[in-house]
Formats: C-alpha cells, structure tokens, sequence
C-alpha cells in the first residue's frame, strides 16, 4: 500500500453498483473513483435518484459493491464479511440519517451509549454526557425520542456519532427532515463538532448551500461521477 | 456488556407494553393447561376413588357359592386387604311384627373404600364409620324401624339369634342404587351368622369378597385368580360399573379438553401475531445496532436473552395464577362433592411448563430468524426487510406447532386431528369467503366522501392482511360461540336428565294385584308418579340354540366399550312394554310389530351395547331362563339407551304377548315430598312386601355436581373469551401502525376527526360481523357433529347464533378495535408524524 493511499482514509476504486430487476440488470453506480484524505469534509451531492445514497452505502460497507472496491483506512471492504464489515463500522465511523434512527425504547443518553456499549466500551457514560452537554441537551438526558423534537433527536443522533471518537462521519440529509432553523443549528453544530475532533467528514446531500461547507464536493448525475469541485471550505481544511 | 443493554432493552420494551401481548398469550396458554389438567385430573382421581367407594373396595369377586379359602389366603400373599360379605334374605320379629329383611353381613375390616353413613336414633344426625356392627347387635335400615315399631337399644330377632338394634343404618357406599334390594336392610357381623341359623344348605345365599391393594398387586393376583375362578364366580372391577354421575363428569371432562384446546389455539395465534409483530417493530432497532458495529451475535444474544426472560416470567406467572385457580376451583367443587379432591401429581406442572415452551420457541422462531437477518442498508432503505405476507415457514412452523400442542395437551389423536384439520378447513372456506366478500363490497355504489365508502375502501385495500384478520377473528369467534352453545346445550342435556319433577322414589315388589289400588293411593294423594313397569328377572342361555357358557367378566382395561360394564352374567331385569320409553332409540330394526304386541311370537329389543357381547343380529332367537322356564323370544330390534338418565332403563324389552307367561312384580318411581311421609307409612303398611328405595340423595348430588361443573365451565369457557380478546388485541395491534400512517394522511389532507373515527368503526364493525357470521355458520355445523360424536347429544342447529354471531362479532372487533385506534387518533396530527418518523 502507498503512503498516499495511507493519507486517504477513504480510497475508492472502480466502484460500480447493480441490482436485478424484473426488467433485468440496472446499473446504479457505475465506474467511480475518488478519494478522501483523513480529516477533510466532502459532500456527495446529485439530484434524487442520482445513486449518492447507494455511494453511501457502499463507502459504509453497509452494501457490497458488484465490483470494484472501497479501502476503508486501509481495509478492502469487498473481502471482509458481514460480521467484519460491522467490527469496522463499530471501530471506525460514526452515522448521521435524515430520520435519526434512535432506538425508541432508549433514552437521549442511552441512545448516545449504544454504540459504544454494542463495542464492549465500559466507559460509554461519561463520555456519552459529555457529548450531550456538547450538543446543548444536558437537560435531555433521560428523555425518550418520541419526548423531544425533531432538533432534539438529531441532536442525540449528531451525539451518538461521535461517541467512540470514530475516524469517519457519515451523515446522510441530515436537516432534510428539519425547518431551516433547525436545520442550520444542526449542520453548525456537525461542522463545528467534526473540527473539534478531526474527523473525516462525508455528507450526502441534495442542497447546495450545505454542501458549500465543505472542503470538495463529488457530484453524481445518473449512477456517474460527474466531477468534483471545491466546496467553500476548501480553503479553511 | 451485551447482558446489561439486553436487560435495558428488555425492561424499557416490557414498560411500553410491546411484549404484553407475548407474555399474555403464553401465560395464558399455561395457565389453560395447568388449571385445566390439574382440575381434571383431580375430578378424574375422585371419579375413580368414588367409584371404588361404589363397590367399597377395588376389585369384587361374587359368586352364588362358598369360595375355596385358598382364594382369600392367596390374596393376602399379594399384599391385598379383604374383606368378606354375605347377603342373604331372612326374617325379622319384634313387636309381634314379622317381616322379611335383606341381611348383609361382613367382616370388621368392611368397607375396604367409603364409609357407612349411621345415626345414633331416628332423629338424630347422621355421621360416618369405617366399619360396621360389633357381633351380638345389628343396624336397621329405617323403614325396619316403622315397620316394627323400634327404637335403639330394643332387641329383635333375626332367624333364630337375638340382637341388640344399636344404628340407624343409613347408607353403605355399596348400598343398591337401582337394584331391587329394597329398603329393609339389616347390616350384621359375619361372626354371628351362624347364631341367625338362617343360611343353611340349599339356602339362596350371595358371597362376595372384596379386595383393595394398588393396581400391580390386583393384577398380579388377577393374573393368579384368572384360571382358578369357576364359571359361577364373577370379578369386578370400578369400572364395571354404570353411574349417570361418572357418565355426565366424564362428559363435562370432555368439554374441559376441548375448551382447554380452544384456549391453546387461541393462545397459540395470539402469541404467533404478537411474536411476528414484536419481532417486526425490532428491525429498525436492529439495523441501528448492525450499522453502529453491533455484531450478529451479540444481536442474536440480545433478542435470545429477551425471548428466555419473557417465556419464562410467563410460565411463572401462567402457573401461579392457574394453580391459585386450580386450588379455588378444586376447593369449590370439593365444597359441594362433600368430598376433598385427591391432589394432582407434577404432571400439570410439567406439561403446562412445557407447552409454554414450545408456545414460545415455536411460534417466535421465524420471526427471530427473519430479524437477525434484517439488513443493516435498512437504515437507509426504510422498506428493506419488510415482509407483508406471512411467510410459508412461519404457518407451517405455526400450525405444526399448534397440531403437536393440542395433540400433547388432549393425548389423543383421533380429537385432535378432527379439530384441527377442520379448523384448516374452515380457514381455505374463510379464505375464499372473505376474497369474496371484499371484492363484493366494491360494486356497492357508496357516496364518496361518506365514512361508509371510506371503510370499505379502507378494508379492500387491505384485502389480504384483512382476510388475514378476518380468519383470526372468525377463528376467535368460531371458538367462543361453539363453546358457549355448546355450554349451554350440555347443562339443559344434564338439566333435562335431573328435572325439578324427577322421581325420587323408586317402588318395587309390586304385586299384580296390587297395581291398581296403589296408583289410586298415589292420585288420591296428589302424588305424582311414572307408570307401573312388570319386572322379572332372567338369564340369557341360548342364541339361536347355541348354550351361551356364562362368561367370566373381563378384567377392566381389557375391553374399554360400555358393552364390558354390562356383562352379560348378570340377571337383567326385563320387562314387557308396548311402546318404546323415553331416551331410547331404535338403532336397527323395528319397534314391535302387530305379531308381537298380538300373535304368539314373542320379540325383544336389545340394548346396542349387548348386540356386540351376545354377537346377536336382527332374526336371531334368545332363549332367555325365567325361573328356570325356557322363554324363546326373537331380536327384532336393537335400541341405543341413555343411561344418563335417572329413569329405569332396560337392557332387553319383550313385546307385551309376554303378559301372562312368567310370574312378575312390577316397578314404578313417584316423586314425593315431606308432606307425604305420614301416607307413605300407611301405605307399606297396607301393603307390607312392597319396598322403596330413596334416591333424593343422590338426585340432589347429581344436581350440586351439575351446577358445580357448569360453574367450572363457565371459569373456562371465560378463559377462552379472554384468549379469543387477546387474538383480537394483538391482531388490531398488528395493524397499528399502518392505520396510524392512513390517519396521518388523511388528517393532513383535512378529513374531519368525526369521518375517520366512524370510517374506523365502521371498518371493524363489517370485519366483525362478516366473521361473525362464517364464525356462526361454521361453528354450527361443527356443533353439530361434535354433539353427537362427542358427547352423545341429539345435535340441532341453532338458528340464534346465526345472529347472534354477526352481531357479537361487530360489537366485539368494533369496541376492542376503535378504542385501539381512538388512542391513536386522540394525538395531534405532528404528534402522529413525530411517532412515525
């Protein structure tokens, strides 16, 4: 393995995606490359349908790629199974969605504890409280989901993505669901948090302005990288 | 770590009710089998002691001679108690009054099972002994007191001994129910037979022995006795006996059962739903933990640990609310038995336990291996994962399941596999039916917009998940209203056998010429009465010429049919009727013909259950010994007999030209009050041979019996209804979440709170009375011959269920599905979307 491709956290090689359908094979993602150095921000942005999702999924090792291959700090997803592809999610990256995904029989502070706790982390309280005073919900602790607000949730979630110090932070729309107001607090609030803890940062997106923020942008049009350009925090990185 | 967020997560998804329905339906299911397996096998138990209490002992050898000594000496090498008996007949004077007694005397060690019911002087209460009088005094049945002018502690003769009267003999637990022993009973200490010089050679004496001891020493010594007993020389056992009690308990056994599988299936779909749902509400849940890094295993553990603990705080909790049922319910029935119930053995606990288990395993099976499966892309597909339809493998998992519970609970496989492959048919019919139904609805011209149309479309485009519930409520329903019809047809059966106006007097020993005055006696008295029946008695020697060799009755346990009870060495008591008596049944053949009421061939009717014993056909010629007189009469008939019922009932009926050939008495029953008793006394005294026999007590124990078990139906019969509730429950729970997302919508789009709260009524409402009318439909056919399979009652149908099913059914489903829902629609509209998120 190179010392650049070291540098790049994230490493993506001939990346193509296709799934059967009753009309026959339909090819969502074809033929992408790019890569993503640890640290920096970069968002993934193309119209709905253009196949970022499914680019999310596969940068995760949520879903395997039909071929080509994602090095993920430095291990090849494609030759690691099921159970492995978990092991590095759990040790490595941290998940932002657009619905929040919080485990409704949980509380605010239990929610931000299961990912460490799902590692084996004795240590997952302190830290999980610290997070969420970070976020702004000391008063939120022992609150159920369906007790806060949409800000609210995301804001455990932004928490809960955080908590093991991950190396990768996946966020999927993550104020899509929210109104602007709400929306803007939460995408300070990432930026803000993924400074603090040097975290690489890739974002799916379907709004420009957010995708501004960040240090590149990848485009995809039609299941194809179209080009990546530099986003307005190009320079700050 | 695992441990810790699975026991978090187990608590937190207990508290929010998600698993209520799980842990309900299988505490359910066990408390069902415990308190009813306890219950029953604790009647079971008592049935079995009563019946031995029947005979005073386990085993019964009677013969008309002596027995060899070797006999009673071998018996107490088994390790058997004995007691001996004698009957024989002999008179009795005192007062210058004579009449003739039925003696029995016995040794101190009688009775081996029951006890003899005495009292201390006419007046005063009666109590229990375990052994009869001490040798130099006697017990007197009651009317021997009338009849004689005693008083205790007067002295009488008894042949050529005088005895000191010190009892009012009451009861012996072998005492004659329907024999024609009468009421002057003499009980005397076997050592002073012979001082009474009344049985002598020739004498017409019966010898019995009786044995108890546990069932491998009665059949070891069976097994000894077997070749050495005489063809005069009859073994009995408890089963050998006929009661209309034992027939309605075991009947009321059988209701147990099959309520009690009622309950498992009920219990057994509401935990398949729930079980399929809960593991459904998990997968976001899980695909969270399997983005987030959570190995497969450590998800497995989790849900595993959550299935241990739910299953087994349920089995706990299932066994002890079924035993503190079982322990009330037996304590009740004990109450008005007058008797205390046996304990049941560990069978209840083990096998009410085990279903539990299996309930749980089995039924959460799929579903569990369906959610370690769940992919964690779901988090970004929402969709992914989401099964609709119930999978192939989780029904054949659930009714496999459901079949070996049911076959496990009842022990019998021929009951079970009636029930259980009609409940299949009933779902392929339900099935086709409710497709039907639904695609019926839509060509009903609704105005759009009104909250009818609404319902109806709602419920088309859930066609298949309704046909689903459609079947899970019809089911429900089917089982409920079979039950409580069934329910009430067996008490008004039990009722009509114990009427208010039943007889509970039987008069025998009724000379020819004394017919007719004693009838008036009875009008003129306002006493009613049934008509006067000729009895003699006769032996069946030949069939068709062929000398019938007096068989030994079988040992019980060989042959399990009624036939074996009756035996065919008894004498029965025959009679001559020219009409066919209520309760019986022509089953082949014809009832008397003009030849037979007029000619000179003389016909008889046989009991169904002695065509197998005598290997008789229709045309055959018995040769029946009256009096050592040969008799020739021809089958011409063969009648089904209810025996159940407290009203004499004959083995074999001989056409009326019968009249004027054999000597007989003749036999009536009245029913008498308090009132009556002064003229009672004046009638035997008028008419000093006839005899009665007072069957009051065990009328009225038949009717406490019957009210009780009725009772202990109703208890079952409610534990259904609450299995039947939680179908229900779980079913509309299942759905929840889908109609929440329709309110949403619908609420956004601005229908009006009213509109969808009555569409949902309206939904439920049709959902519940189309089931409820397949329900009825189905359940009454079943009815039908489930009755006369079953428990041997007349089956009809039951033209008010057919409402009463579509009616309960909608008020049912509607109440227990709109108050679900109009929790749910209580929230505001962003409270809703918030929960859906």
């Amino acid at each position: 393995m190179s010392v650049l491709s070291q540098l790049n956290v994230i490493q993506v090689s001939g990346l193509t995606k296709r799934v059967s359908t009753l009309e026959g094979s339909l090819t969502i993602l074809s033929d992408i490359n790019f890569s993503v150095k640890s640290g920096e921000s970069v968002a993934i942005v193309g119209a709905s349908g253009s196949g970022k999702s499914t680019l999310l999924s596969l940068l995760a090792g949520l879903d395997v790629a039909s071929e080509g291959d994602v090095h993920l700090d430095g291990e090849a997803l494609s030759s690691l199974d099921e159970e492995a592809r978990a092991r590095v999610r759990a040790e490595k990256i941290g998940f932002v969605f657009q619905s929040f995904m919080l485990v409704q029989s949980l509380t605010a502070l239990e929610n931000v504890m299961l990912p460490a706790e799902l590692a084996g982390d004795h240590d997952a309280k302190k830290q999980a409280i610290e997070l969420l005073e970070k976020v702004g919900l000391t008063h939120r602790l022992e609150h159920y989901p369906s007790q806060l607000s949409g800000g609210e949730q995301q804001r455990v979630a932004i928490a809960r993505a955080f908590i093991g110090s991950p190396k990768i932070l996946f966020a999927d729309e993550p104020s899509a669901n929210l109104d602007s107001k709400n929306g803007h607090l939460i995408e300070t609030l990432l930026f803000d948090l993924n400074k603090q803890n040097g975290t690489t940062l890739v974002l799916v997106t379907h709004d420009e302005q957010l995708a501004k923020q960040c240090q590149r942008i990848i485009h995809i049009e039609g299941g194809q990288l179209e080009r990546i350009s530099e986003g307005g925090a190009a320079n700050v990185g | 770590m695992w441990v810790k967020l699975a026991f978090k997560l187990f608590s937190r998804e207990f508290r929010r009710g998600e698993l209520t329905i799980i842990f309900a339906a299988i505490a359910l299911a066990v408390l069902t089998v415990f308190s009813l397996s306890s219950i029953t096998e604790r009647i079971g138990l008592n049935i079995a002691q009563k019946s031995s209490d029947f005979i005073a002992a386990d085993r019964r050898l009677s013969s008309n001679h002596a027995f060899d000594p070797q006999i009673l000496i071998k018996s107490s090498e088994f390790g058997l108690e004995t007691a001996k008996m004698l009957y024989f007949d002999s008179m009795l004077f005192a007062n210058d009054e004579l009449v003739l007694g039925s003696v029995k005397a016995t040794t101190e060690t009688y009775p081996l099972r029951g006890k003899i019911i005495i009292k201390d002087s006419l007046t005063s209460p009666d109590y229990e002994v375990d052994s009869g009088p001490k040798a130099g005094s006697v017990w007197l049945s009651e009317g021997l007191f009338y009849t004689l002018d005693l008083k205790i502690g007067d002295q009488v003769e008894l042949g050529a001994g005088l005895f000191n009267v010190s009892k009012v003999l009451v009861k012996e637990p072998d005492a004659p129910f329907f024999s024609l022993s009468g009421n002057k009973r003499v009980l005397l200490n076997y050592d002073d037979i012979p001082t009474t010089q009344a049985v002598q050679a020739g004498s017409r004496v019966f010898h019995r022995l009786l044995f108890s001891g546990n069932e491998q020493q009665l059949s070891d010594y069976y097994a000894w006795l077997k070749p050495e007993l005489k063809s005069n020389q009859n073994w009995e056992g408890i089963k050998d006996r006929q009661s209309p009690l034992g027939n309605n308990l075991e009947r009321a056994e059988r209701f147990l059962l099959l309520a009690g599988l009622f309950g498992i299936m009920l219990a057994a779909v509401a935990m398949a739903v729930s079980a399929k749902r809960y593991c459904e509400r998990q997968y976001d849940p899980v695909a969270m933990m399997k983005t987030l890094g959570g190995s497969r295993k450590v998800i497995r553990n989790i849900f595993l640990l959550h299935l241990s603990l739910v299953t087994t705080f349920s089995i706990a909790a299932g066994l002890a609310i079924g035993f503190v049922l079982q322990t009330i319910g037996a304590d009740y029935l004990a109450t008005f038995m007058g008797t205390e119930l046996p304990q049941a053995g560990i069978r209840p606990w083990l096998l009410s336990s085990f279903i539990g288990l299996i309930c749980a395993m089995m039924f959460s099976l799929k579903p569990l291996l369906d959610l370690f499966d769940i992919p964690p892309l779901r988090v970004l597909r929402r969709n992914l994962g989401d099964t609709l339809a119930v999978s192939r493998l989780h029904l054949a998992l659930s009714f496999i399941t459901i079949f070996v519970l049911m076959w496990i609970f009842s022990g019998e496989i021929i009951t079970t596999l009636i029930l259980f492959a009609s409940t299949l048919l009933v779902i392929a019919i339900l099935f086709g039916i409710s497709r039907l139904l639904f695609a019926a609805g839509r060509s009903l011209g609704l105005r759009p917009g009104s909250s009818w149309s609404l319902a109806i479309a709602t419920l088309q485009k859930r066609a298949n998940a309704n046909a689903i519930q459609l079947i899970s409520f019809a089911l429900a329903i089917k089982l409920m209203l079979f039950l409580v019809v069934l329910k009430t047809d067996i008490i008004a059966d039990w009722q009509m056998q114990v009427p208010p106006d039943a007889p509970n007097m039987f008069i025998i020993n009724i000379a020819e010429n004394e017919v007719t005055p004693i009838e008036q006696f009875f009008n003129e008295n306002n006493i009613g009465h049934e008509a006067f029946y000729p009895i003699f008695s006769g032996r069946v020697d030949a069939v068709n010429g062929d000398k019938f060799a007096r068989r030994v009755s079988k040992q019980e346990g060989e042959e399990k049919d009624e036939d074996a009870k009756e035996g065919v060495s008894r004498e029965p008591n025959l009679t001559w009727l020219d009409t066919l008596p209520e309760g019986n049944e022509i089953t082949e053949g014809q009832w008397f013909s003009d030849e037979g009421l007029l000619g000179d061939e003389i016909e008889v009717s046989v009991f169904d259950g002695w065509k197998e014993s005598l290997d008789l056909k229709l045309g055959d010629t018995i040769t029946l010994l009256v009096n050592e007189q040969p008799i020739e009469a021809k089958v011409t008939s063969f009648r089904d007999v209810d025996w159940g019922t407290l009203k004499p009932n004959f083995v074999m009926i001989l056409s009326p030209n019968m009249a004027g050939l054999v000597p007989v008495t003749y036999f009536s029953a009245a029913k008498l009050q308090d009132k009556h008793t002064q003229d009672i006394s004046q009638l035997l005294q008028r008419y000093p041979t006839i005899s009665m026999i007072d069957i009051k007590s065990q009328i009225e124990q038949a009717q406490s019996i019957i009210a009780q078990v009725s009772l202990a139906i109703g208890f079952v019969l409610s534990i259904v209804l609450v299995s039947g509730a939680l179908v229900l429950i779980s079913q509309v729970q299942a759905s929840l979440a889908e109609r929440m997302q329709e309110v949403v919508i619908l609420r956004t789009l601005g229908a009006k709170g009213r509109l969808i709260k009555l569409a949902t009524l309206y939904e439920f409402m049709l959902l519940g009375a189309i089931s409820g009318l397949v329900a009825a439909i189905v359940s009454d056919v079943a009815l039908l011959v489930i009755q006369q399979q079953l428990f041997s009652i007349k089956g009809q149908l039951h033209p008010y269920i057919w409402l009463l099913g579509p009616f309960s059914g909608a008020v049912f489903v509607s109440s227990i599905g709109y108050f679900m829902v109009a929790r749910t629609m209580r929230q505001n509209t962003q409270g809703l979307l918030r929960k859906l998120a």
